[in-house]
């Protein structure tokens, strides 16, 4: 089975502080994983480095096989939903799309398109009259119209209510369901857990050790839902 | 990623060409008026000695003349204004303060205000490197930096074509003064525009880069670009290349004599045989070439006599300097050259775009290594 995401002794300082330290995680191809932990474990510095938006201080993270966002073509293979779900608040929904498709070689206009359209997305509208949930819908659907082979959302639901958060991941769910892509999410809750669709996932032990700032439980891998395809 | 970076820049970009055309209508209109009178002042077709006042009566009517024969028509001017004064000067204001503009407006948000909404995170997941971002936004948004500053820079060099003459051959009447190697008319013509703009652009961008937060990194970058344009006159650009030295007669140096403060001071205006040249130290020597650090005593009474400085008479300046020449004292001078305008020029443009590229350079580094 090939891992998506492949960490060894990975460590993140900001000036003195550590944020992550021996992380040493293999995430496989095929399943939705989510990643669990308190305020501060180190989990939004794990996806930044899994995203090439932080360089480790120590050890090394690889995904899909090479350094995160080494080139063109390993940043056109994950789709990277960012917390807080930035997006452009001057420029319109429609900028948006033109935006994907013109920074996105494999961009898929149709999905996209399609998915502005259910969400009730007017093009014109500035991304920044848009409410919380629907910048979040904008952000995501960004990185799916790249067609990812993986997936990582930080909180993606973070900024919404309860009813928007359910509809948010029945869709992200029925969105990825049938497609082989790995996918780590950092849920806001555990109770998030039971928005997937298929069983409730018992928590794991942590792969290896993650450990967290101010000595704090580390952060913990959970499998969030069934594979999506059975493993190659 | 051009799509994006004029997606992005057009509002500023509209505002940009809007000021040029402004600039450009107020020179366009107030033109054909100093055009004439600068073919009518007979100084056009000059060579030679009588030139200097030639251009010095051409200058004085530009600065007392009003323009389209009335003060009807720009009423809003103050009483004693004048509309050529004016012009001559915001155009030069406006050259001056385009590079800190751009740098502040453009360079200073081009990464800060990614890192601060948190957008550089979308868009460094695109299927684009930074690398590639960075080049493009640099490129787009730096050539139309400089591009802006040149083309009012432009504008101004054509417009006051006849005044810059009238200058070069010794006018000197209000604005109008000042050699092109005084400090605005230097960072003002020629080709320093250019690299005075590369290197604001370059500045705004990587102190936006280090700061991360748009306004403080604007403020940064208004103080460290106001500050290299008060050292590059002042400290750097008279060494740039070798100063030449001279020594001369007083008289012909039209040297003006002064002791504030206790030394005396020989202040040459002038050098014989070197029209235009740009005179950066001088003072008095004896014959033998060695300083004059105390003045003759003959000559210390009739200096003693003198009123105190301001109210110094022709008479009283003219019998000091006669009693310093009859002691055989002279006048040493260290002087650029004319002809050395260019490479002076040149010289400040080049280490300019160094520093911009030095810079941009680093940006490069800093955002791939050190990761946003």
């Amino acid at each position: 089975m090939t891992a998506v995401i492949e960490a060894e002794g990975l460590g993140k300082r900001y000036r003195r502080q550590w944020a992550l330290s021996d992380c040493t995680l293999s995430v496989p191809a095929g399943h939705v994983v989510g990643l669990v932990g308190l305020n501060g474990a180190g989990k939004t510095t794990l996806l930044s480095l899994a995203t090439g938006m932080l360089a480790p201080t120590t050890g090394t993270i690889k995904v899909l096989g090479v350094r995160p966002a080494a080139g063109p073509e390993q940043l056109a293979k994950v789709g990277y939903l960012a917390q807080d779900a930035p997006v452009y608040a001057g420029l319109s929904v429609a900028d948006h799309l033109k935006l994907g498709a013109r920074l996105n070689p494999g961009w898929d206009d149709q999905l996209a398109r399609r998915r502005i359209d259910q969400l009730d997305l007017e093009p014109g509208r500035k991304a920044g009259k848009l409410s919380g949930g629907q910048r979040a819908q904008l952000a995501l659907t960004l990185a799916l119209g790249k067609r990812p082979e993986l997936l990582i959302l930080d909180e993606p639901v973070a900024s919404l209510d309860p009813l928007a958060r359910r509809e948010f991941l029945q869709d992200l769910m029925e969105t990825v369901a049938g497609r082989d892509a790995g996918r780590l999410r950092q849920p806001h809750r555990p109770a998030e857990h039971a928005a997937g669709p298929g069983r409730r996932p018992g928590p794991r032990p942590g792969l290896d050790g993650v450990r967290g700032r101010h000595g704090r439980p580390g952060a913990r891998l959970h499998e969030a839902s069934g594979r999506t395809q059975p493993p190659r | 990623m051009i799509w994006l970076t004029w997606r992005q820049f057009r509002a500023q970009a509209v505002t940009a060409v809007a000021a040029l055309a402004l600039f450009a209508i107020l020179l366009a209109v107030t033109h054909p008026q100093l055009a004439s009178l600068y073919a009518t002042s007979g100084f056009a077709g000059c060579h030679g000695g009588g030139c200097g006042e030639l251009a010095d009566a051409f200058l004085g009517q530009l600065s007392n003349l009003t323009p389209f024969g009335g003060p009807q028509a720009f009423r809003l001017l103050p009483a004693g204004a004048n509309l050529y004064v004016i012009v001559y000067t915001i155009g030069i204001l406006f050259i001056l303060i385009a590079p800190a503009i751009t740098g502040v407006f453009w360079g200073a948000p081009l990464i800060a205000r990614e890192l601060e909404t948190g957008t550089g995170r979308l868009t460094w997941n695109q299927s684009i490197t930074r690398a590639r971002w960075l080049t493009v936004k640099l490129a787009l948004t730096g050539t139309a930096a400089i591009a802006v500053t040149e083309g009012f820079s432009l504008l101004q060099a054509w417009w006051a074509a006849p005044i810059s003459r009238a200058i070069d051959v010794g006018g000197s009447v209000s604005v109008f003064s000042g050699s092109r190697f005084s400090p605005f008319t230097f960072a003002t013509g020629g080709i320093a525009p250019l690299g005075h703009a590369a290197f604001g652009f370059a500045l705004g961008v990587t102190a936006g880069l280090l700061i991360r937060r748009a306004v403080p990194a604007m403020a940064l970058t208004v103080a460290i670009f106001v500050a290299v344009q008060v050292v590059m006159p002042l400290w750097i650009r008279p060494h740039l290349l070798p100063a030449d030295q001279t020594t001369a007669a007083i008289a012909s140096t039209h040297a003006t004599f002064s002791d504030l403060s206790g030394a005396p001071a020989l202040t040459a205006s002038s050098l014989p045989g070197q029209p235009g040249a740009w005179i950066l130290s001088s003072g008095p020597v004896d014959a033998a070439g060695r300083p004059v650090s105390t003045l003759p005593a003959a000559c210390a009474q009739t200096a003693g006599s003198l009123p105190p400085a301001s109210r110094i008479t022709a008479g009283s300046q003219s019998d000091v300097l006669r009693c310093l020449t009859s002691h055989g004292i002279r006048e040493s001078v260290s002087y650029q050259p004319a002809g050395h305008y260019w490479p002076l020029q040149l010289t400040e443009t080049g280490i300019f775009l160094a520093l911009a590229l030095g810079l941009a350079g680093f940006c490069f580094w800093w955002l791939d290594r050190r990761r946003a």
